[in-house]
């Protein structure tokens, strides 16, 4: 296992390369420069000044080296500053880190703890009533987008409750119940759509898991049905859910963008998105590498997990 | 089993998006014309002012820096104007007679004197002007050499750079007078330094910090609290605030919200105080939930937006080519289709520093109406009688931009048989290729939006050396009447100087203005002594106007 972890690691290393190489060329490929985007349509800067504060920044240096400059800043642990606000790029992901983590957590949470009593009810009522109402709640999961869904929980809550969660982040230690208020629509509206996917997925191996032998044996010894359902059953059906689950967990972060939009929240999605729009490329950059290495280490976490739930996995 | 054919399904779909759209406050446009019937001013409360409360509002934008030497972004002065101070001012609501009335008064400056050639101006200022009662600056005295060192300091570097190094000297003869030698004649000088963005900021912080990214301190009448980007500002009331009494409000709450949709259901659910619309049919959505929100019609005087030309090249370096073009052009039907027959047909310069009434259609002169087929036959005169390609390249600033581009490019090939490229970019690239000049073809050109002044829209905006042409006009009249502008005390003559550069303006077609609406203001049914005026929206850069809004409730 040991070994299997390390080796994993070490896989990660060309990944990360990779994807550096990549965010760093799409962001210099990309026309316009964060200077331009910072004199906010002043556009009275003379060529000398803006040459002054390229060179300021490191930008007149040759790609190559400001590639290797900034792989030096992520292998060191230091990120850097933001060009478009000069904030030290430790600092705005300490802030935006811990919302976007607790949105994202939020969100699976509810989307498992709807997806899995959901999907186990709609594969022990195959074609009844309930399995009906499940799969067609995870078809509309499945079908509509964060952007629309998020759109009209906050319209139709100002215009039924006339509520929203109050604009303006309240950190969870602080302000808890603010906090609360604040994620608990946006964290909803992207689990529901990570409930779906999850939801089909338990459905169906928990189908097919129910026609096994050991199952029948269950039965036959008598058993009650919670037993042979959450405990024989779905340990074992779990394993390609925890694949779907790692395979979301992409889509939760992509998600993320939206739904902080929509409900204000100043996480790393919003962060990201406005770094790209204004070109502030050690933000994007370093953005992207966490993420790609928040992925790597999750999907190894998703592997580890197999071994848990089946102990005939070894490593 | 019942069967839903072709039309049937295309009916409901119709009226499944129809209802989703009214549902998310009507963003997208009815399609009749819907006349405004709200008042486009709203007259200051005859009620005493009442003291405390705060003021929520919903922004969509951040500021990058809060240094106001290095950015003139709208999230910055949407607030700066409350924390900072300038020498002098425009009149606030419940000072102005209409949305109108750019009547200049004081603020650091008690008065102002321009020498007789009107190179030098003597700033008489306050005596007592407090800065704010915080590190490093502790509520010490505002002085002439603070203003001085500021304008030295915008001189220097930074985006107002342009406007300050007209500027050729500065003395302070004592601790409360000002004189500011310019290189040049000017007698706008002091709408220049009235402009938001002029304000002053605090020398100490500039030298201790190196920049004022960390700090804002000013002599305003609030006090920045808290600036927490993509979360809020907080302003505080200063109590030292000069001007005795004033503000009212104890507290204002700028809170991002980057999202239409989110500050619509903040305003509904009194989250925010402050909310624009952009047509009457929004202005209705809104008013179905919140039907005790007062209106306000913004009515623009001038169009920020125009079709560019690259008319230093060909072809459109051809007088014929421009005024073809702008003929082939339907400016009423975008009018009446993109801006629900509520928009004007789009000039650039404020028509109140020429007429008093908006031009109509006949006083925009021969090359605005849309006669298509003269245009045809001048352009073939031009030597392209089977039109031409070209490329067009814009940013959507809101949705019905793009139907305004995607009619314009319409009629152009259907009348002149011009096939324009339309190519829609991201903001950035947008604004970097627009402002640097080098472009071929045209571009859906913007004139920025914080100026107020005369001089700003007319000497800074046209003037070939000016760095803020971004229309590349190139016109040796316009250089010589901006230029004579400045020379002329006189408000007739200078009246009469305007509207012979705007109808060089038209004549030679040398910004193509598109048409163009103010949208309505809604605001909360307790706010008093608040209005939009005339370039210098409540919300945006006449934050500055806030300062006497008080909270009836």
């Amino acid at each position: 296992m040991y070994k299997y972890v390390v080796r994993r690691f070490l896989l990660a290393v060309p990944v990360l390369l990779l994807s550096s190489l990549i965010v760093f060329s799409l962001m210099r490929v990309m026309p316009g420069d964060a200077l331009i985007a910072l004199m906010g349509e002043s556009g009275n800067v003379g060529e000398r000044e803006l040459q002054k504060l390229r060179r300021d920044l490191g930008l007149d240096r040759p790609y190559y080296a400001q590639y290797g400059i900034w792989l030096w800043q992520m292998v060191s642990l230091d990120p850097g500053y933001s060009i478009f606000t000069n904030e030290p790029i430790a600092v705005a992901l300490k802030k935006s880190i811990p919302v976007t983590l607790e949105l994202a957590t939020l969100a699976l949470i509810l989307g498992l703890v709807i997806a899995i009593p959901v999907g186990v009810l709609s594969a022990t009522r195959q074609d009844t009533a309930p399995d009906y109402m499940g799969r067609i709640i995870a078809m509309s999961g499945l079908s509509l987008p964060d952007f629309w869904l998020g759109t009209l929980v906050i319209t139709f809550a100002a215009i039924w409750f006339r509520w929203i969660p109050p604009l303006g982040y309240a950190s969870l230690w602080e302000a808890p119940l603010t906090n609360l208020q604040q994620f608990l629509l946006p964290a909803a509206v992207l689990g529901f759509r990570l409930s779906a996917a999850t939801m089909r997925m338990t459905r169906s191996t928990v189908l097919e898991v129910l026609r096994e032998d050991y199952v029948r044996t269950a039965w036959a010894k008598g058993l009650g049905g919670r037993i042979v359902v959450y405990k024989h059953a779905l340990k074992n059906a779990l394993i390609p859910v925890v694949t779907i689950v790692g395979g979301q967990l992409g889509t939760l972060l992509a998600g993320t963008v939206i739904v902080e939009t929509i409900f204000a929240l100043p996480g790393m999605g919003r962060l990201t998105v406005e770094a790209i729009l204004f070109r502030d490329y050690p933000v994007v950059q370093t953005n992207v590498m966490l993420v790609a290495a928040t992925l790597v280490t999750l999907n190894l976490v998703v592997d580890l997990t197999y071994a848990w739930l089946d102990p005939r996995i070894r490593y | 089993m019942s069967t839903v054919d072709r039309r049937e399904f295309l009916t409901r779909v119709g009226w499944g998006v129809a209802t989703t759209t009214v549902a998310l406050g009507g963003t997208r446009k009815a399609q009749a014309a819907t006349p405004s019937k709200y008042p486009d001013w709203i007259q200051a409360s005859a009620k005493p002012p009442k003291r405390g409360g705060t003021s929520p509002r919903a922004t969509a934008w951040d500021p990058p820096v809060i240094d106001p030497r290095l950015t003139q972004s709208i999230g910055l002065f949407q607030f700066v104007g409350l924390t900072s101070s300038r020498l002098v001012r425009y009149a606030f609501p419940e000072e102005a007679t209409g949305t109108t009335d750019f009547t200049i008064k004081g603020d650091l400056a008690e008065s102002w004197q321009p020498s007789p050639d009107h190179r030098m101006w003597t700033f008489k200022l306050r005596q007592g002007v407090k800065w704010h009662n915080v590190p490093p600056l502790n509520g010490r005295e505002l002085v002439a050499a603070d203003v001085k060192y500021c304008f030295e300091a915008y001189a220097k570097e930074g985006v107002q750079s342009f406007t300050f190094r007209e500027i050729e000297g500065m003395e302070t003869p004592d601790k409360y007078t000002l004189r500011v030698h310019l290189h040049t004649p000017n007698v706008l000088f002091p709408q220049n330094v009235a402009e938001s963005v002029t304000v002053i900021f605090s020398r100490e912080v500039l030298e201790e910090d190196g920049d004022l990214k960390k700090r804002l301190i000013g002599t305003g009448p609030y006090i920045l609290k808290e600036h927490t980007r993509k979360v809020r500002v907080v302003l505080q009331r200063n109590p030292d605030y000069y001007d005795k009494g004033r503000p009212y409000v104890d507290q204002h709450v700028i809170l991002s919200a980057p999202d239409y949709a989110t500050r619509l259901a903040a305003f509904r659910t009194g989250q925010s105080d402050i909310h624009y619309v952009s047509s009457p049919s929004d202005v209705e959505v809104v008013r179905k939930t919140n039907p005790d929100a007062l209106v306000q019609e913004y009515k623009n005087v001038l169009a920020p937006f125009g079709l560019a030309l690259a008319q230093d090249k060909p072809p459109f370096n051809d007088l014929r080519v421009r005024r073809a073009i702008s003929m082939a052009i339907d400016r009423q039907k975008q009018v009446d289709t993109v801006y629900e027959g509520h928009g004007m047909l789009g000039w650039g310069v404020p028509y109140v520093y020429y007429q008093d009434a908006p031009p109509t259609a006949d006083q925009l002169g021969p090359w605005w109406r849309y006669r298509p087929a003269e245009a045809k036959k001048l352009l073939a005169e031009a030597g392209h009688p089977n039109g031409f390609a070209t490329t067009l390249f814009y940013y959507e600033y809101w949705p019905q931009m793009t139907s305004q581009v995607q009619l314009v490019q319409q009629d152009l090939k259907k009348n002149l048989n011009i096939d324009v490229k339309i190519t829609k970019l991201d903001y950035t690239t947008y604004y970097g290729r627009y402002v640097d000049g080098k472009w071929d073809g045209m571009s859906w050109g913007f004139q920025s939006g914080h100026a107020v002044g005369l001089d700003e829209r007319t000497y800074q905006y046209m003037h070939s050396k000016s760095t803020k042409n971004f229309f590349r006009v190139n016109d040796a009249v316009i250089d010589e009447l901006t230029a004579k502008l400045r020379q002329t005390p006189d408000v007739a003559a200078q009246r009469a100087i305007t509207k012979k550069i705007v109808d060089r303006e038209f004549d030679q077609v040398l910004r193509m203005w598109m048409p163009y609406d103010g949208g309505f203001f809604l605001y909360q049914p307790h706010l008093r002594n608040v209005a939009a005026l005339a370039l210098r929206r409540a919300d945006g850069y006449g934050s500055p106007t806030l300062a006497r809004l008080w909270l009836d409730k």
